[in-house]
């Protein structure tokens, strides 16, 4: 961030650059409104991407940053309801957007569906591309809602994973779409009983609990493909009077949030949640996922209270508390929730991969109806090889 | 700064000569984040909703606003105009680049690998450039070449494409089977009207290449009155003839001592073998 005077500015390769003197670095103050929150950004400089401001000025940290080029898309959020590389984002052109991360998905206290299934299906093992995945699948799902293998495919092809192989990934948009599905099943099953049983004063009340709010309705809806705008489904976001007290305090020291580089441990011990040498605390890092240990979401945005996350203990794991650990299953047993089919013994005969060009069965090329070159990762039959 | 119309824009541009015009910002900030750009100040156009979409124009022509994102061009509508076009935007990049990069930014970026730039050269589209006061009208080619390029003060706004209603095809190959840059891209329209066969190669030069030659030799090879049928050593033919006038012989060959060695470098066989099989490939889809 210093300025190095003896530091030459690279020529511009787009013969763009302004002729700026190096002391120069211009600076903005702007409000953006993430997750429904308005958090104020004073005297940033106007280069900083919206995943530096997100995570570095305002405590943001769940996208993360791989590549700082779009690449690998461990930083997605949506902006405007558009699912983008918060890496190649200007936060200050973000001011007048609505923006929503991965802390908005657990915004209700407990890990979405999305995040749940994430875990349940082996999605997840370093972990680093998870909160860009989970955005990832947030987004397909909001546009369609029963997205075939290759839809998924596609929709996550720009999110990179180095450690499970997508198939996991792949797993938990299936089992979300189901879920989701059967959820609305389940309402309306529920509706029509109680309105059969002519109690019109509480249908509504028998509604699983756990439901989200805004998909039961959306999710009977098709497909929409055909216009960006009908996407953007508008979720009411709670207003910004109910941020407690002290929730745009921002992190650190330094004049507007962060910058001086020093973390003010009175600030962060509590959230680090490190118990205060009390000798009948038994664990330092809680064990993620033990059904002694609720799960407690990273708080909703703004519910930062300077002298602690409201009883956070361990790291955000983004585990429910419903799954009781179990142990890794024998070799070859196949994990609940996975399409993991093992490694067949020695000798199995080998299901061999179609060939290369095959379309995936049922597979057509999906919102390709004019039979123009399809999206990525498809090969039209005529695609030979010959010559 | 972010001004809600092209007027205010262009007179932003004026006020601050030095700021720059960001669309999507996915070549932007790529830059930014590599120390390799430090803006002094930002207009962005992703206000400005005029630019976002098109309109029709007489004489058959399609003005397409520099804002549209490849994410609106992959879209059917968009499709059913100018199928090429589509297809590029289709291909450039993963769902999270698309969804913002747009049109005017691939243009004037104008990166080798740039896919909406083979397909506009193979249209001979024009854009139009505006800075407050006045506009002007530049072929893209004049434009890609550097013959006559974007001033500083200056916005792309339109892009005229003329509409064909005949087959055209956009074709790439990249190094892995996700969302990547081209290493060769092939762009081939027909324009029944005027008999002719237009096609543009990607990617292998800094700016897209056209065969003039081989392209006027397969228009006298189609039966343009009948099936537009074509012998399939015509199509095969085509393909070399388009990889060799496109890949020079002495293509990746780094010295001068290299250059002189008989023959074409193994690099420009490759390359050449890739692009014989888009053109092929293309030239056959369009004629199917
Ligand atoms: C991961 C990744 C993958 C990519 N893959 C591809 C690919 O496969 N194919 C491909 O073609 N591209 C690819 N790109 C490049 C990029 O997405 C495109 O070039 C895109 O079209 C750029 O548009 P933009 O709106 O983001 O431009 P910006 O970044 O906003 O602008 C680029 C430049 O153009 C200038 N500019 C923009 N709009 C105007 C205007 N209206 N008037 C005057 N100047 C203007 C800006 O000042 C800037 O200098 C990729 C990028 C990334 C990050
Ligand atoms: S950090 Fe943004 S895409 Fe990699
Ligand atoms: S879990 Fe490690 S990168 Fe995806």
């Amino acid at each position: 961030m210093t300025t190095d005077p003896n530091e030459t500015l690279d020529a511009d390769p787009l013969g763009l650059t302004p002729q700026v003197s190096r002391e120069l670095r211009p600076c903005a103050s702007y409000t953006l409104r993430v997750n429904g929150f308005e958090r104020p950004v004073t005297d940033a400089w106007i280069g900083e991407s919206l995943l530096y401001v997100l995570r570095e000025r305002l405590g943001l940290a769940g996208a993360k940053d791989g590549c700082e080029q779009g690449e690998c898309g461990a930083c997605s959020v949506q902006v405007d309801g558009q699912l983008v590389a918060g890496c190649l984002v200007p936060a200050a052109l973000a001011a007048d957007s609505e923006i929503n991360t991965v802390e908005g998905l657990s915004a209700a206290g407990g890990a979405s569906d999305v995040q749940q299934a994430l875990a349940e299906s082996g999605a997840v093992q370093c972990g680093y591309c998870t909160p860009g995945m989970a955005m990832a699948v947030h987004d397909l799902l909001q546009r369609n809602h029963r997205p075939t293998e290759v839809e998924a495919r596609q929709a996550l092809c720009g999110n990179l994973c180095r450690c499970t192989g997508y198939r996991g990934v792949l797993a938990a948009v299936q089992s979300i779409a189901d879920g989701r599905a059967s959820d609305v099943e389940e309402a309306e099953e529920t509706a029509e009983q109680a309105e059969q049983a002519a109690a019109a004063d509480q249908p509504a009340a028998d509604r699983p609990a756990e439901e989200p709010a805004a998909e039961p309705a959306a999710a009977v809806e098709p497909p929409v493909y055909t216009d960006a705008d009908a996407w953007i489904e508008h979720v009411p976001q709670p207003p910004a009077e109910q941020t407690p007290a002290g929730a745009g305090e921002p992190y650190g020291d330094g004049p507007g949030g962060y910058d001086s580089g020093v973390y003010d441990t009175a600030v962060l011990t509590p959230v680090q949640g490190i118990p205060a040498q009390t000798a009948d605390d038994q664990v330092y890092y809680p064990p993620q996922g033990y059904p002694e240990q609720p799960y407690q979401g990273t708080p909703a945005h703004g519910t930062y209270v300077p002298g602690g996350y409201p009883q956070q203990s361990g790291y955000d794991t983004g585990y429910d508390d419903a799954p009781v650990y179990q142990p890794t299953p024998a070799h070859g047993t196949p994990l609940p929730g996975t399409a993991f089919d093992g490694t067949p013994p020695h000798g199995t005969p080998y299901v061999a991969t179609p060939p290369h060009g095959a379309p995936a069965e049922g597979t057509a090329p999906a919102g390709v109806p004019y039979g123009a070159t399809p999206a990525h990762g498809i090969r039209l039959t005529e695609d030979d090889h010959a010559s | 700064m972010l001004p809600a119309s092209l007027d205010e824009a262009v007179d932003a541009l004026a006020a601050t000569p030095a700021a720059v015009p960001v669309a999507g910002a996915t070549d932007l900030m790529e830059a930014v984040n590599a120390g390799r750009l430090r803006p002094a100040a930002l207009v962005g156009l992703g206000r400005i909703t005029e630019l976002r979409g098109w309109r029709y124009e007489d004489g058959g022509t399609a003005v397409l606003g520099a804002g549209l994102t490849h994410a609106r061009m992959d879209r059917p509508d968009f499709a059913a105009l100018i199928p090429a076009l589509a297809d590029a935007a289709r291909t450039a990049g993963p769902p999270q680049v698309r969804n913002v990069g747009t049109l005017g930014g691939n243009i004037v970026t104008a990166a080798p690998a740039g896919d909406t730039l083979p397909v506009l050269t193979a249209l001979e589209a024009s854009v139009t450039l505006a800075r407050a006061g006045a506009s002007r009208e530049v072929p893209v080619s004049h434009l890609l070449t550097g013959l006559d390029p974007v001033r500083p003060g200056e916005l792309l706004t339109w892009v005229r494409v003329p509409l064909l209603h005949a087959p055209q095809v956009f074709l790439k190959a990249t190094g892995r089977s996700g969302p990547a840059r081209a290493t060769a891209s092939v762009a081939l329209v027909l324009d029944p009207a005027r008999r002719a066969v237009r096609c543009a190669v990607g990617a292998v030069a800094p700016v897209p290449l056209r065969p003039l030659e081989a392209e006027a030799w397969v228009a006298g090879c189609i039966d343009w009155d009948g099936s537009r049928e074509i012998d399939p050593a015509a199509t095969a033919a085509f393909g070399e003839y388009v990889a060799a006038a496109c890949v020079p012989d002495s293509y990746g060959a780094e010295g001068a001592w290299e250059a002189v060695t008989e023959g074409p470098s193994a690099a420009a066989v490759r390359l050449r073998r890739t692009v014989s099989v888009l053109a092929r490939r293309a030239l056959g889809r369009a004629l199917k």
